[in-house]
């Protein structure tokens, strides 16, 4: 220990050259995201504040208007029925893959086959495409399909329902495959962190007389609490962001059922042309999602510092 | 052997098993009837899409076969992903060590910027990225859709890697400029094998996302005979009196590789994902 610090005093002045020249080695990501991703962005917000279509989208030389779009976006009946659409499904999502999450975990942690079969699946479904992923529930959902034949089949309903037609259902369905296509991710997180929690605190507990529940609620949730915050954060970003699901499997309808602020940005943009318009919504998404990240680094410095 | 012996590590209660079961159906049973499907015939499907007792035909895959799309999309989808791959993996590896070792303001701002980069929706990026690739003639190119990914994933393979150097001793480098390696020596000859791990999981995790992305791709890529699969995939289900049995052979064929990325490198994507996700 001594030697390493007795060299490292008398190495002072070659060490501060070679420190400055890491940065050298950030050069190649830095100047290929500023062009693939800082300009876009900057593009972006000034297309929110410009007239782009069609005609000038690539040529560029848009009339500046201000903030009209951003007027006509808080006058569309889409947008505000699209923002509701999303804080839903983010509400879904985050609360249905998170608790599933801690839940598999939980289960998982079990040694034995079935357990590695289930934790392999998962993996698995998660590396799978979402397109891939999207189509096949959408398959699995037909009228006569096969959930609605097993609900059926077990006497659950008469008659099961259409899942991706019915205006108020198609929502929660498609959050709800979305949920479960995210349980995987938050599984893998959570089953990290409980492998993490020290055995001799729980087995201190239950020689305390605690139940299994109890060492549950007392133990380990409260050790969990940070990279429940962070988990948090990456699921409402991820269900913020969701795009894939609602493409494939309704492509936002029916009308605008299923219409969440990122599709409504590709549909303006993509689908009607109005590229000023979905782009002013594209921003309008991101200062919310930004809102978040903010709330993500404060989580990850504490949980670092602890 | 302590393991072993402790509460938590038991052999699974019956009712936990019966959790556990639950989930191998939840998670298996959408992949069984996948691949069931793909060998039904249409009317099969047609009449009966919830079956599972049906006498296996091939027309799915012939159909797919026959729309002679599938081997260029195949090659499109393994041009994509792995020029993605090979771009990301290449720059992200200098930008994990540069930020790791830098430590103070450049790390905490760089860490800053990946962050919220990965937050932004794709949707967003799509509609300048269209501006940008088209002023540099790059739409409707597999170029152009391979540039889009690699900034799309460069941010979070980047924050995949940097733990793999932050678990590396400062001592090797001292060592090596002891011995007279210069940064760029120590960087090529000790730090990137000692990665290894690290870059293989980067690189798997990549791969998925690449073949699987498609949004990029229907945007950027204006002759549908330039799709990937994954984008082939969703545009097939938007027509409507789709062929489930064609769509599902079409989406086991550009799951295989997916597998097989999948049985090598299952444990480093178990550890990848959580870990890119926390530190």
């Amino acid at each position: 220990m001594k030697e390493v610090n007795a060299r490292g005093l008398a190495m002072k002045k070659p060490r501060r050259t070679r420190r400055a020249s890491y940065w050298l080695f950030v050069v190649p990501a830095t100047v290929f995201l500023l062009l693939l991703a800082l300009y876009p962005f900057l593009s972006l917000i000034w297309m929110s504040l410009s007239d782009v279509s069609a005609v000038n989208i690539v040529r560029g030389g848009w009339p500046f208007v201000g903030v009209k779009n951003f007027e006509l976006i808080f006058h569309m009946s889409d947008a505000l029925l699209a923002l509701q659409n999303t804080l839903i499904f983010v509400a879904i999502v985050v609360s249905v893959g998170m608790l599933g999450g801690l839940g598999a975990a939980t289960l998982l942690q079990a040694k034995g086959r079935l357990s590695a079969v289930g934790l392999g699946l998962m993996v698995f479904t998660w590396a799978m495409p979402p397109v891939v992923l999207g189509s096949l529930w959408k398959f699995l959902l037909l009228p006569n399909g096969l959930i609605n034949d097993l609900l059926v089949h077990l006497h659950l309903m008469a008659k099961g329902p259409l899942w991706l037609v019915q205006g108020h259902l198609v929502l929660l369905t498609v959050a709800l495959v979305n949920s479960w296509a995210v349980v995987p991710f938050s599984a893998l997180v959570y089953r990290a962190a409980l492998v993490d929690i020290p055995l001799e605190l729980l087995d201190a507990a239950s020689v305390d007389g605690a139940s299994k529940f109890q060492r549950f609620v007392r133990v380990k949730l409260p050790l969990l609490m940070p990279i429940t915050l962070i988990l948090t954060v990456l699921t409402v970003v991820y269900a913020f962001r969701s795009f894939d699901f609602i493409y494939v499997m309704t492509y936002g309808g029916p009308g605008v059922a299923s219409t969440t602020l990122p599709f409504l940005s590709y549909r303006l943009s993509f689908v009607n042309y109005k590229y000023a318009l979905g782009a002013t919504v594209a921003v309008f998404t991101i200062l919310i999602v930004f809102v978040l990240a903010f709330v993500y680094v404060r989580a990850t410095k504490r949980t670092e510092e602890t | 052997m302590k393991r072993a012996k402790s509460l938590e590590a038991k052999k699974a209660t019956p009712w936990s098993l019966v959790g556990i079961g639950f989930l191998v159906l939840l998670y298996g049973i959408p992949l069984v009837w996948l691949l069931a499907t793909s060998f039904k015939d249409n009317r099969e499907v047609f009449a009966n899409p919830g079956g599972i007792i049906f006498t296996p035909s091939f027309q799915g895959y012939e159909r797919i076969a026959e729309q002679g799309t599938l081997g260029q999309a195949a090659l499109n989808s393994a041009i994509i992903s792995i020029g993605t791959t090979l771009l990301t993996v290449g720059i992200g590896i200098p930008t994990a060590y540069g930020l790791d070792r830098s430590r103070g303001t450049l790390l905490t701002f760089g860490l800053g910027v990946l962050v919220l980069l990965q937050m932004i929706p794709q949707t967003a990026t799509i509609i300048p990225l269209y501006r940008v690739l088209g002023a540099w003639k790059l739409l409707g190119t597999l170029p152009g859709v391979v540039l889009a990914d690699t900034a799309l994933f460069l941010p979070f393979t980047v924050l995949v890697l940097r733990p793999f150097v932050g678990g590396l001793p400062r001592e090797i480098e001292e060592a090596a400029s002891i011995d007279g390696a210069g940064t760029w020596t120590t960087f090529a000859r000790i730090i990137v094998p000692l990665m290894s791990n690290g870059i293989a999981t980067a690189a798997s995790l990549v791969f998925i996302l690449s073949w699987g992305e498609f949004l990029y791709a229907i945007s950027i890529l204006t002759n549908p005979a330039t799709y990937p699969i994954s984008a082939l995939i969703s545009q097939q289900i938007s027509a409507y009196g789709t062929s489930w049995a064609g769509l599902m052979a079409l989406a086991v064929v550009g799951s295989l590789p997916i597998l097989i990325v999948f049985v090598v490198a299952q444990k480093r994507l178990a550890s990848g994902l959580s870990l890119g996700a926390v530190k």
